[in-house]
């Protein structure tokens, strides 16, 4: 059924953008994630990738999660000469996340999440509404 | 000659398939909001004049004699689906707008819901016709 087909192309939506909220989640938890060694990396920020892929049974276009890439922007440092991490002039190499970026990111998630339940919420009710006719 | 077959319900019935497809069609859209490169797409409009006295959105072979066997290419659910400009794209090349897919949605289940009160309707004259006793 149609209706149906129309549920399941949102709840791929939903899964996608809950991958996404998983990884965003990653990068806020190791935002503060640096290396113990100087010479061990700190954290490096992840980036959800999105792919559509037309789905045969159903005849649409799902989305799905895609690789999960790595941000290959330069870490940050920081003057901390106590750390473990830290090198012969002082410095700490940090995790290339910026915590700004990531909430409004997580922001977006839950808009587009909100989004995809919005249309599940208005396919329920055309089904609904089918059904009605039953009872009339 | 069936109940369903009036022109009434033939026309309504058209007009929720239609719904139907839509409906499906602007999930798509909404799933497919962050994905990069990715066209919004939108159902052709519906048209009556198209669309009366047709089962499904197929194709199907004009008959001018009886005896002529007729043929159906069946597609489900497939009306014409059609690539449209939004007003916005973004960067990575995708153009749904989540606001207009939004209101989209709402129209449609809006207008879904009005078909579905007619055929109601529809089914009330003819019970009442049928002298249900109240």
């Amino acid at each position: 059924m149609d209706l149906l087909k129309s549920l399941f192309v949102s709840a791929s939506g939903l899964k996608a953008q809950n991958g996404r909220m998983r990884i965003i989640a990653e990068n806020i938890a190791n935002a503060d994630s640096t290396g113990r060694t100087p010479e061990e990396d700190p954290y490096r920020r992840k980036i959800p990738t999105f792919k559509s892929h037309f789905e045969k049974e159903i005849g649409a276009e799902v989305v799905e999660l895609g690789r999960v890439s790595e941000d290959k922007s330069p870490f940050e440092t920081r003057y901390e000469p106590g750390h473990p991490a830290a090198d012969e002039n002082g410095y700490i190499r940090t995790p290339n996340v910026s915590t700004l970026i990531e909430t409004v990111d997580m922001r977006e998630a839950q808009r587009s999440y909100e989004a995809n339940l919005n249309v599940i919420e208005a396919t329920r009710r055309m089904v609904q509404r089918t059904i009605d006719i039953l009872r009339a | 000659m069936a109940l369903t077959d009036l022109p009434v319900f033939q026309a309504i019935k058209s007009k929720m398939q239609w719904h139907q497809v839509r409906q499906g069609v602007l999930a798509e859209n909404v799933a497919n909001a962050d994905t990069p490169a990715y066209r919004a797409k939108e159902l052709e409009d519906y048209s009556f004049s198209d669309h009366i006295g047709r089962q499904s959105f197929g194709l199907e072979t004009k008959v001018t004699k009886t005896g002529h066997i007729t043929g159906m290419l069946s597609a489900q659910s497939a009306g014409k689906v059609e690539e449209k400009d939004m007003f916005e794209v973004t960067p990575s090349g995708n153009n749904v707008v989540l606001e207009e897919q939004m209101m989209k949605v709402t129209a449609n289940q809006m207008d879904f819901q009005a078909a579905t009160s007619i055929y109601t309707k529809s089914l009330g004259i003819i019970r009442t016709a049928l002298g249900r006793s109240a």
